[in-house]
This record gives C-alpha cells, sequence and structure tokens, in this order.
C-alpha cells in the first residue's frame, strides 16, 4: 500500500471526517493541513537522518506541529537552524494560510539512533502530531543524499 | 515558495552570513538585509555574492585570496596532518563541519564527492589524483579519529578526514573568515555544535584559497567547476 512519495492525511482519509481540500476554505476559521514534498536524504550512517517536508495551511487558523513518530527511530525530533547551529524546539507554527517548510539548512526533522539504514528508493513512514489538528501520516520518500528539491527557477 | 527554497533566506542566515563573510561584504549584507525586509523570498546571502561578482552564483572568487591555514591535525588514521605540506601544490577543497549534523554537512560533502565522481568519468585519473577534499572537524570532542573515518567511509573514503585541538580548528577557520563557535549542551544535555556554510577551493597554482562555494552549491556546481579547479583557474 505505501507509493514512494505517496503522503496520506490520516485523519481524512481513514475516518472521511472533516473538511476537504475542495471546500475552498481560507476564510474558515479552523487550520487546515496537507504535507507535500516529503524526502529524507539517505543518510550516511545509521546514527541520524534528516527529514524534509512542507506543510500547507489553507485554514483561518494558525497550528503547531509539536511531535513526530516514526518506524525509523525511536527518537525524532524537531530542529530549527539558527546560525550555523541547529536546536531542539518543543514546536513549529504552520501558519494560517501559508505553511510551514522543513528545508535543508532550515528547519528539519531529525532522527537519531535509527533502526535501520535508509536507502534510496525506500519510505519512511511518519506521523505528524499537531496542537489543534488530527494527526497526519506521512510517507517519506528516501531519496539520494544529494538530492534537492530546488531546480533554482 | 517551496519552488525558492533555496534562494530563499531568512534573518538568521543574514545573521550567519555577517559572520561568515568579509567586512565589505558584511556592511552591504546589513544594509540590503535590512531594506529586503517587506520580501519574503529575498536572498541575502544571494545579495552578499552579487556585490562580490555581479552575478547570483552560488560561488565567489575572491579578490584577495586567504593564505591556507598552518594546521596541523590528526587524521582518521591517528596520524599528524600538516595541511600545508600535505597539500602543496594540490588542488583543494576544504570544508568545516561536523559529523553529528545531519543537514548540510553530510550534503556538501556528497555533493562534492558525488561530483567527484562524475568528473572521474570525463578526466584521466591523473588529474584527478592530486585533488585533496579535506574535513575538517569542528566538533573534535565527539568526531574522534574514529568515527570521522567511519563516517567519511559512508561518503568517499579518499576524503580526509581532521580532528584535533578545537582552538586551534577554530583559528585556522577564521583565518578562512569561517566563525565557529565550541560546541554546547543545551537543555536536553545535548551537544550543540555550529558547522562552516563555505567550502573553499585552493589552488594548486598558488596554493591560496581562491574560490568560495555556498552551502546551496549543488552536485552540477561542482561538476562543472572542478575540472578547472584541478588546475587552478577561475571557475
Ligand atoms: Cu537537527
Amino acid at each position: 500500500m505505501v507509493v514512494a512519495g505517496g503522503i496520506v492525511a490520516g485523519g481524512l482519509a481513514l475516518t472521511g471526517c472533516g473538511s476537504s481540500d475542495a471546500s475552498g476554505s481560507s476564510g474558515s476559521s479552523a487550520a487546515e493541513l496537507s504535507v507535500k514534498a516529503a524526502y529524507m536524504p539517505q543518510p550516511v550512517t545509521d546514527s541520524m537522518a534528516a527529514g524534509y517536508l512542507v506543510i500547507e495551511n489553507k485554514g483561518g487558523a494558525a497550528d503547531e506541529l509539536t511531535s513526530v513518530t516514526s518506524d525509523l527511530a525511536q527518537d525524532v525530533t524537531v530542529h530549527e537552524t539558527a546560525g550555523q547551529a541547529m536546536k531542539q524546539v518543543s514546536a513549529l507554527q504552520v501558519p494560517a494560510g501559508g505553511e510551514l517548510v522543513l528545508r535543508s539548512g532550515g528547519s528539519h526533522l531529525m532522527f537519531e539512533n535509527l533502526k535501520r539504514k535508509p536507502k534510496e528508493g525506500e519510505t519512511v513512514s511518519l506521523r505528524l502530531n499537531f496542537i489543534k489538528s488530527k494527526a497526519i501520516t506521512v510517507e517519506m520518500p528516501v531519496k539520494s543524499a544529494t538530492y534537492q528539491p530546488t531546480t533554482g527557477h | 515558495m517551496h519552488t525558492n527554497t533555496k534562494m530563499t533566506k531568512n534573518t538568521k542566515d543574514a545573521r550567519k552570513s555577517r559572520q561568515t563573510y568579509a567586512v565589505g561584504a558584511l556592511l552591504v549584507a546589513a544594509i540590503l538585509g535590512l531594506s529586503a525586509c517587506g520580501s519574503e523570498d529575498a536572498s541575502t546571502t544571494s545579495v552578499v555574492e552579487v556585490s562580490e561578482t555581479g552575478a547570483t552564483k552560488v560561488s565567489t572568487v575572491l579578490d584577495e585570496p586567504f593564505a591556507k591555514p598552518d594546521l596541523v591535525l590528526t587524521d582518521t588514521e591517528g596520524k599528524p596532518y600538516d595541511l600545508r605540506k600535505e597539500t602543496k601544490g594540490k588542488p583543494t577543497l576544504i570544508y568545516f563541519g561536523y559529523t553529528n549534523c545531519p543537514d548540510v554537512c553530510p550534503l556538501t560533502m556528497n555533493n562534492i564527492a558525488v561530483a567527484k565522481k562524475e568528473v572521474s568519468k570525463k578526466l584521466p585519473k591523473s588529474e584527478l589524483a592530486n585533488l585533496r577534499i579535506v574535513f575538517v572537524t569542528t566538533d573534535p570532542e565527539r568526531d574522534t579519529p574514529a568515527e570521522l573515518g567511519k563516517w567519511l567511509k559512508g561518503i568517499d573514503p579518499e576524503i580526509v578526514g581532521l580532528t584535533g585541538d578545537f582552538d586551534k580548528i577554530q583559528a585556522g577557520a577564521l583565518e578562512l573568515h569561517i566563525s565557529i563557535a565550541p560546541p554546547t549542551k543545551d537543555e536536553n544535555g545535548k551537544t550543540v555544535s555550529e558547522h562552516g556554510t563555505q567550502v573553499i577551493a585552493f589552488s594548486p597554482k598558488t596554493d591560496a584559497g581562491y574560490v568560495l562555494y555556498d552551502k546551496s552549491a549543488t552536485v552540477q556546481d561542482y561538476e562543472k567547476d572542478l575540472p578547472k579547479l584541478l588546475k587552478g583557474a577561475k571557475p
């Protein structure tokens, strides 16, 4: 059932409740989250890996990403980059009508003490937990160690 | 906006640019950083580069090249490594980072390693034989020779990994205008380390550091430039 690159919004897909993307809801008072552009660069060793994704919020209220669980590691933390150092944070905001961008060199997910060393072509399962919205399940594809999502355009 | 992430810099990056670039560029970054407040996608780092090269390039050719730092550190075998002596007359790329860095450090080193591999398909072996890629740890306490060796083996075993006294490493980095704070512990007792943001290319002709690569430099950027760097030519 796992499709590389496939991202399932857990709450929505499983229960069918909640609002759909089609409801054109920029004025909605609740956060409406979806995840895109998730990937993990193939890590160098099994001691740690980084993960990136974009959480889009079409709703009219902000939300916060508070924690992440994964089949890859028990220890998954949310980091932001301040200057040349990264730092663990307890939550990251997903602004109303905006997006939270986790990207190389910026905020990222950090996986430590991996249960296996993920290889390019595999996927890693994640569950993103928020303060208000339902948890979102993400199948994060493992890309090459040098993968960069931007093409510079 | 996600299509622009490569160019997107926030004010934290601006702060970093101010730390790591030379004074002239520093002022430019500060001034433009302020004036760019309205624009989300203002690229502060590129702004700095624009002032130096006139193009939004990931590399910067220095008007005043850096002398190679006089560093004698320990390699992954635990043997002393005299940077100047070992890399004299050889095209050399130097980067300061640490192995517990999941993000920019492995990406940077992998980019160079993959570029080297690509170039090796096109150039005779002898041309690449002299290339030295040097990774200097900014977290020597955790990055022992063995740890460094293990990590680099996962990227390219030919990369030279160096560790040693932090103060020495910090001073060497500073000569290349790379400022690195010593590792500290956060509230959770986890070590927080810093990495440099640039790769510096040293010429085999002059042994001076003459090109800076930004962290946004890709495999393709290095692949394109390596043949020139091998000769000490300007990319
Ligand atoms: Cu991190």
